[in-house]
């Protein structure tokens, strides 16, 4: 993928880069890497243009925009001379051996390591340049891409790239993010422009010579497989040349996508029952309730001090118990993979990956062949969420491109990218809390129970006996101090399969504990944000984030009638946020008229593409609060389109989002992920206050359906 | 033969007259600027304009508008507002969705200058925006018709 910062720039620089002082092709990114750490990540031509590999993907969310800016800075060159690209997966790019992109850590994994790579090329740069002008390197600065001596140009940075390129690369030290020109300010993003103007850039959009087309034919039913496939029909379609079974369906293959489709449509496939072919959300539901009872396979996460004691010596408890069902990722650009055989007997893919190695590997064990034998290149993911962290359809998609000996696009309709699953878990909890006398927390029992999410998603499983960490995410880690507090988890498994969905655990738990607080507050006679303060009265970073947020949304104000404020606080991803959301009810309908964020992530690197996904953030967990869910019936997905599948439209939005940004020293958090937790349960707890009945099970419009 | 004016050139179609217009678009003319989301007319990833009007190419048989002038993200000219407020307010995240988005915008503002956001809200609600950036698609609709975001 590459993106074309100032075109004519780029084209210019094309040529240029047998000049430049590091030439490192993907290839030989790993063999250049051990020489020096940094030289994998930065060409840079005679022009003075940089071509920067970036360790990470970009899905929207702006990370390939803070990497240049970094870069940009940290070099001292305009922040249009720096053209980011994905490399291959190499060691430079791993992070804990692999190599792909999550957990809200495009920015603050890079922060260091970018600076570090930077700093090096800078003073690699001074140190060549000072050589040849025979002056001290101290004296010689880069500052809008020349290097200068005090108030004189000595020469222009391609000129210094050439001598660096002959001499050995230096260490460097990090410039103080003080004197930054582009981190922290309004930094434009480096993706936008080729997506307005709708240019080819998604995997969607990406062919080869000769390419084929093959739409996926699935069964519906998880973990089914064909029993019969009776291909006439479909090759009976026009432009339809081949049918190409695997397990768990078939592949169209034709010319065009649009014949792939149709003859998809026509392909006769009768499935083989499986043990699920009943399996429905109700019974799903309720194997959960159940595991709420199972106190003898409940898993410790949490324990400060003897919560059952308190619980059993307190004046009050308030106890209820909450549920989410399976979430879709949705987005918009429905899973597609271009594989092209190649003559040495490997692979090249292109494709939405987030998870190179990951896919990578499982596209060398589909063809039985080594790792080394498979190129991968990333193209830009129109919309990840968590969704394109797998590499489920990727074994199918080899399968087929071996059958096929040419380029084919391997694609799947809207009906599996929802249907095919990897969702969300489902999940309930039962919260309780001991009140004293004076209505003070004094304990607090979390049990939660429901699917393990990282025995499905992940290669290795989870074995029976040990803590999914994100079963309980956010309420393990939680900042606040309930007095003597437990988590437990009881593991009810069912066949859906699963994935981190943006923010993984949070969403779901980050809702039943700040659902639950605003029944506690109700209980004891508090003020929500009140109760808040009490619980995090040790944590002055956090009350400044409350106290923020509740400032900045008019917390306690008159509202007009028919209208009410909620408020939550999760801690995720390093980051604390704070929200408030003022609602009403219109005609059934819930509106939201507007959204109030607070949040702590110590530096904000892109200003405007941090607020960007706070905007997306809250807009994604209102949908998800309001609207979605699974619904399985039969052993399947029932609402496998966006007629059954709804996510929140424009109608729908917030009417006013507005953010503030706390910055500090302490350690940077993420931003992709924190922002969505809390807006789900601040929605809730606004409709809590309007209607005084509490919301204890998702989607919102369900149960005011149900009502 | 079923004819169309694309982006002000003159097409003769080879497709079959129920090939719905976003795959004649796409496979056809190689055109990849209107996109495939859901293909029943749910998301409005595949929206482009036949004669002025927003339409959802993925549900729309190319027989059914022969003759017709089909105006699609590509056509645009270089400095069309609507896409230079886009990327003034720094509007994509992913990006997927917005050529499907633009195109409803330059339909609305066709036909309504300066519209208020009860009439955005009308006018967008068949575009989904996974990342959810609707507030700012707002801003850039009003920024584009020359009303203060």
């Amino acid at each position: 993928m590459t993106i074309a910062l100032d075109r004519r720039g780029f084209l210019a620089a094309g040529g240029a880069f047998t000049l430049s002082f590091v030439v490192t092709p993907p290839a030989r990114a790993q063999q250049a890497a051990t020489a020096s750490p940094w030289t994998a990540y930065l060409t840079i031509g005679a022009d003075g243009r940089i071509a920067l590999m970036s360790p990470t993907t970009e899905m929207g969310q702006g990370t390939h925009t803070a990497h240049a800016a970094i870069i940009a800075d940290e070099i001292g060159v305009p922040l249009n001379w720096v053209k980011v690209d994905t490399p291959m997966p190499s060691d430079p790019f791993r992070r804990g051996g692999s190599m792909g992109s999550g957990g809200s850590a495009g920015v603050r994994a890079w922060w260091d390591p970018l600076r570090k790579v930077g700093a090096s090329a800078r003073q690699s740069l001074v140190n060549a340049a000072a050589a040849k002008a025979g002056v001290p390197a101290a004296e010689v600065t880069i500052l809008d891409g020349r290097i200068r001596r005090g108030g004189r140009v000595l020469m222009s940075l391609g000129e210094a790239a050439k001598l660096a390129a002959a001499a050995p690369p230096a260490e460097g030290t990090p410039r103080d993010p003080a004197t930054y020109r582009y981190v922290g300010k309004q930094t434009p993003r480096v993706d936008i422009p080729a997506k307005v103007r709708g240019e080819p850039v998604f995997s969607q959009d990406f062919t080869r010579p000769g390419m084929v087309y093959a739409c996926a034919v699935l069964s519906p039913v998880w973990t089914g497989l064909a029993r019969q496939i009776n291909e006439a029909p479909a090759l009976a379609v026009k432009g339809v040349q081949k049918v190409v079974a695997f397990p768990g369906g078939a592949a169209v293959i034709a010319s065009t996508q649009w014949a792939a489709m149709k003859g998809a449509a026509a392909l006769e496939v009768s499935w083989a029952s499986t043990d699920y072919d009943g399996l429905s959300s109700a019974a799903i539901s309720a194997a959960m309730l159940a595991g709420l009872d199972k106190d003898d396979e409940a898993l410790e996460a949490r324990a400060d001090g003897d919560a059952a004691a308190a619980l059993a010596g307190a004046a009050r408890v308030v106890e209820a118990d909450y549920e989410v069902p399976y979430l879709a990722h949705t987005p918009m650009e429905p899973w597609n993979v271009t594989i092209e055989p190649t003559a040495d007997g490997g692979l090249e893919l292109w494709g939405p990956f987030q998870t190179q190695d990951r896919n990578r590997n499982t596209a060398a064990r589909a063809a039985g062949i080594d790792p080394a034998k498979v190129k991968l290149h990333t193209l830009m993911l129109g919309g990840g969420f968590g969704r394109r962290l797998g590499d489920d359809g990727l074994t199918s998609a080899v399968l087929t491109a071996l059958a096929v000996r040419k380029p084919v696009k391997f694609f799947w309709r809207r009906e599996d990218e929802i249907g095919q699953g990897y969702y969300r878990p489902a999940q309930v909890a039962r919260l309780r809390a001991g009140l004293d006398a004076a209505g003070r927390v004094v304990g607090l029992h979390v049990r939660a129970a429901g699917p393990s999410m990282q025995n499905s998603f992940s290669p290795a499983g989870l074995a029976r006996g040990k803590l999914d960490g994100t079963s309980v995410h956010t309420l393990a880690d939680t900042l606040y101090r309930p007095g003597a507090y437990r988590v437990d988890w009881v593991r009810v498994d069912q066949v859906v399969p699963m994935a981190p969905w943006r923010a993984v655990g949070a969403t779901q738990n980050g809702y039943f504990m700040e659902a639950f607080l605003d029944e506690v507050a109700r209980a004891a006679g508090k003020d929500p944000v009140a109760l808040r303060r009490e619980l995090l009265s040790h944590d002055p970073r956090a009350l400044k984030v409350i106290d923020r947020a509740a400032e900045a949304g008019d917390w306690g104000k008159p509202l007009p009638a028919g209208r009410a404020r909620g408020f939550a606080f999760v801690y995720s991803y390093g980051s604390l946020c704070a929200q408030v959301v003022e609602a009403s009810l219109e005609n059934g309908e819930v509106k939201v008229h507007r959204v109030t964020c607070a949040i702590d992530c110590a530096r904000v690197v892109t200003p405007d593409g941090a607020l960007n996904q706070m905007e997306g953030g809250i807009v994604q967990g209102l949908s998800s609060a309001l609207f979605e869910g699974i619904e399985v019936s039969n052993g399947s997905c029932a609402n496998r389109n966006f007629d059954g599948y709804r996510i929140m439209r424009i109608n729908e939005a917030p009417t006013v989002i507005e953010t503030h940004f706390i910055e500090n020293n302490e350690v940077i958090g993420g931003i992709g992920e924190p922002g969505l937790p809390p807006a789900t349960p601040a929605l809730v707890n606004a409709l809590f206050a309007l209607t005084g009945k509490p919301i204890r099970k998702l989607p919102i419009m369900a149960q005011l359906a149900d009502a | 033969m079923i004819r169309l004016t694309v982006n002000g050139k003159a097409v003769t179609v080879a497709s079959e007259p129920d090939t719905p217009l976003l795959w004649v678009l796409r496979d056809e003319l190689q055109l990849k600027g209107a996109k495939y989301g859901c293909g029943i007319a749910q998301c409005g990833a595949c929206t482009v304009l036949v004669g002025g009007q927003a339409v959802r190419a993925c549900s729309l048989p190319v027989g059914d508008i022969d003759g017709s002038v089909v105006t699609t993200i590509e056509g645009l000219k270089a400095d069309d507002a609507v896409q230079k407020a886009w990327i003034e307010l720094q509007t994509p995240q992913c990006g997927f969705c917005q050529p499907g988005q633009i195109m409803s915008a330059k339909a609305l503002l066709a036909e309504t200058p300066r519209p208020d956001d009860a009439a955005i809200d009308a006018a967008m609600a068949g575009n989904l925006c996974r990342c959810g950036t609707y507030v700012r698609i707002r801003a850039a609709i009003k920024l584009a018709s020359g009303q203060a975001a």
